[in-house]
């Protein structure tokens, strides 16, 4: 049998990303859940076949327990902050009509976004740091803070550290995409709602709100997903300290697998996170969809 | 009585006006604070990397008092061999971006114009950006090293490859979703193979899309950490991201050599994306919103 290359074409094209989504998907999904049932350590694979032992184990650890928490709690927060604010400025760039202004902003905003993680995060450590630090400098010479602050280093403040240096590397691309959002908007509705003597506030309400939500949603969504991976800037900012106040699930995995070596365990636990995603995954595009049907 | 409502109509002009007016300084005042929250970062770690290495130590301020040195650069360029580094990043992203931007051009051509594999496909793409690294981490460690791969280049540019491509797809569909699909038909019509068109065709439309697309995955490559950190231990293969978190150690910060160190790899990258700046901005938004 021969087979019509002409004819074919189309699916011949997409066999290299076929078989580049085998290997990073479902081979290594089966290898993991395979190393999870065993006992097994980083010099020996598939050592000692124990079951769900390993999964019994996860589900009592509290280091784990936390970092799920923490993870979802992040990615939450710093989605919910960087829409916010990238909402608000690309309305604001709308609203005094400056194409500009709309550049500059725009150009600015790549600055952060394709700053590497690892280099941001040593731009705020040096921020935060209570000798070299801008905040600490200036909040005490003006007498804002009584002492210096190790911000990195309290219990209650490594988190949001974190968390607003991640707000600063993120927010640029929530205003970029938010500013694309608003451009896109047809004229006419606007020019009816004139002619109609609407209010601004009826306007923003009534025609802009309902218009632009389902695309924002959609960034949210995508930012949130982004944000359950956070690795470097936990890595780099507090090593998952002060105590476990900002471990988070792919920095404990990696601690599990590569400093301690177990990776039975450290299997078990990628094939935890991953469920979980899914499941949240999978929550947020069905509540995606019946508000779209909502509208 | 006509001039009274004359001059009510005028003042009631100002006092819009004035509203405009006071409205567009807030919206201004609001626009400078984002601007500021975007470069006072990386102007004072640029501050910092030029401050005597004393007085690092001892205030944060924004203006130094001692003047400036290059010291730390110096430094920095004596302890580590950062030059290395950045050519091991260079090299890496290289190859993995030319690699990846092959294969995403063949797939989103395919899933856009013949809708090859269904919705499913398109799907599946996402669901793999969607995976967190850490979970295949174990699996992509084994295998490189099983193949040999382990503290090389080449291994380091095959990972890269396989995190980038679903990026990749989306960047360059957007730009192919835009184009007209009368040019490919005759093109067809003329007996150009599909495979044919694609590139003789096709390509060279969108080739600023897709030059800029190819910037992205270059620039993901180059900040990639977590696989780096990984697959790479020693300065014959290590990226610039690893190389430069060294400065970070257990044993306190050198701040102004890192300042520097991480500055050698943040500048070019600020060069590259003005000079794309434009086509990029098309790029980014062209894929997340759909029109």
């Amino acid at each position: 049998m021969k087979i019509n290359i002409e004819k074919n074409t189309p699916t011949l094209m997409i066999v290299p990303i076929i078989l580049m989504m085998l290997v990073v998907t479902i081979t290594p999904l089966i290898y993991v859940f395979g190393i999870s049932l065993t006992d097994s350590t980083i010099a020996r694979a598939f050592q000692n076949f124990i079951g769900f032992a390993n999964y019994k184990q996860a589900f009592q650890d509290n280091i784990f327990k936390q970092s799920i928490f923490n993870t979802l709690w992040f990615a939450f927060a710093v989605s919910a902050i960087e829409i916010f604010f990238g909402f608000t400025l690309a309305f604001i760039v709308i609203k005094i009509k400056s194409k500009g202004t709309a550049i500059l902003l725009s150009t600015l905003s790549l600055l952060p976004l394709f700053t590497p993680p690892v280099a941001t995060a040593m731009i705020w450590k040096l921020i935060y740091d209570p000798n070299s630090g801008l905040i600490n400098h200036y909040m005490y010479k003006w007498g804002i803070f009584q002492r210096v602050v190790a911000f990195l280093g309290e219990n209650n403040l490594a988190m949001p550290a974190i968390m607003f240096t991640d707000i600063w590397q993120w927010t640029p691309f929530c205003f970029l995409l938010c500013l694309s959002v608003f451009q896109l908007l047809p004229k006419e509705p606007y020019e009816a709602a004139d002619v109609d003597g609407a209010s601004p506030w009826q306007v923003f309400r009534r025609l802009t709100l309902p218009m632009v939500l389902p695309n924002v949603i959609i960034i949210f969504l995508f930012k949130f997903l982004i944000a359950l991976k956070v690795f470097d800037l936990v890595y780099m900012l507090t090593y998952g300290g002060p105590g476990i106040r900002t471990q988070v699930t792919s920095f404990y995995i990696y601690r599990v697998v590569f400093k301690m070596f177990k990776t039975g365990y450290g299997g078990a636990l990628s094939i935890i996170v991953l469920l979980t995603i899914s499941v949240v995954a999978m929550l947020i595009t069905t509540i995606h969809k019946k508000t779209l049907k909502g509208e | 009585m006509e001039n009274k409502i004359v001059s009510n109509s005028k003042t009631i002009k100002k006092r819009a006006t004035n509203n405009i007016f006071k409205g567009k300084i807030i919206y201004f005042i609001i626009l400078s604070l984002f601007m500021l929250f975007i470069l006072t970062p990386i102007f004072f770690m640029f501050i910092t990397s030029m401050k005597m290495p004393l007085e690092i130590r001892m205030s944060g301020a924004l203006f130094p008092k001692s003047g400036f040195t290059t010291l730390n650069w110096v430094r920095t360029f004596e302890s580590v061999p950062i030059v290395k580094y950045i050519f091991n990043s260079v090299v890496v992203a290289s190859i993995s971006t030319f690699l990846v931007m092959i294969v995403a051009l063949m797939a989103s051509y395919s899933i856009n114009r013949f809708g090859t594999g269904g919705p499913l496909l398109p799907m599946l793409i996402l669901g793999t950006y969607i995976m967190p690294p850490i979970v295949v981490s174990l699996y992509i460690f084994s295998m490189i090293r099983i193949l040999g791969l382990a503290d090389n280049m080449i291994g380091l540019s095959m990972v890269h490859m396989l995190l980038n491509m679903p990026i990749a797809v989306w960047l360059i569909e957007g730009h192919i979703r835009r184009l007209p699909e009368e040019v490919e038909r005759a093109a067809w019509v003329d007996g150009y193979s599909k495979f044919r068109t694609l590139f003789k065709i096709v390509l060279p439309m969108i080739k600023p899309g897709v030059i800029s697309a190819a910037v992205i995955c270059f620039l993901l490559s180059w900040s990639e950490f977590l696989f780096a950190l990984i697959l790479t231990y020693s300065p014959k293969s290590m990226t610039f991201p690893v190389g430069v978190s060294q400065f970070v150690g257990q044993h306190g910060v050198q701040f102004g050599q890192m300042s520097a160190g991480a500055l050698v790899g943040i500048i070019p990258i600020y060069i590259v994306v003005f000079v794309f700046s434009s086509t990029m901005l098309k790029t980014i938004t062209g894929a997340a919103v759909k029109r």
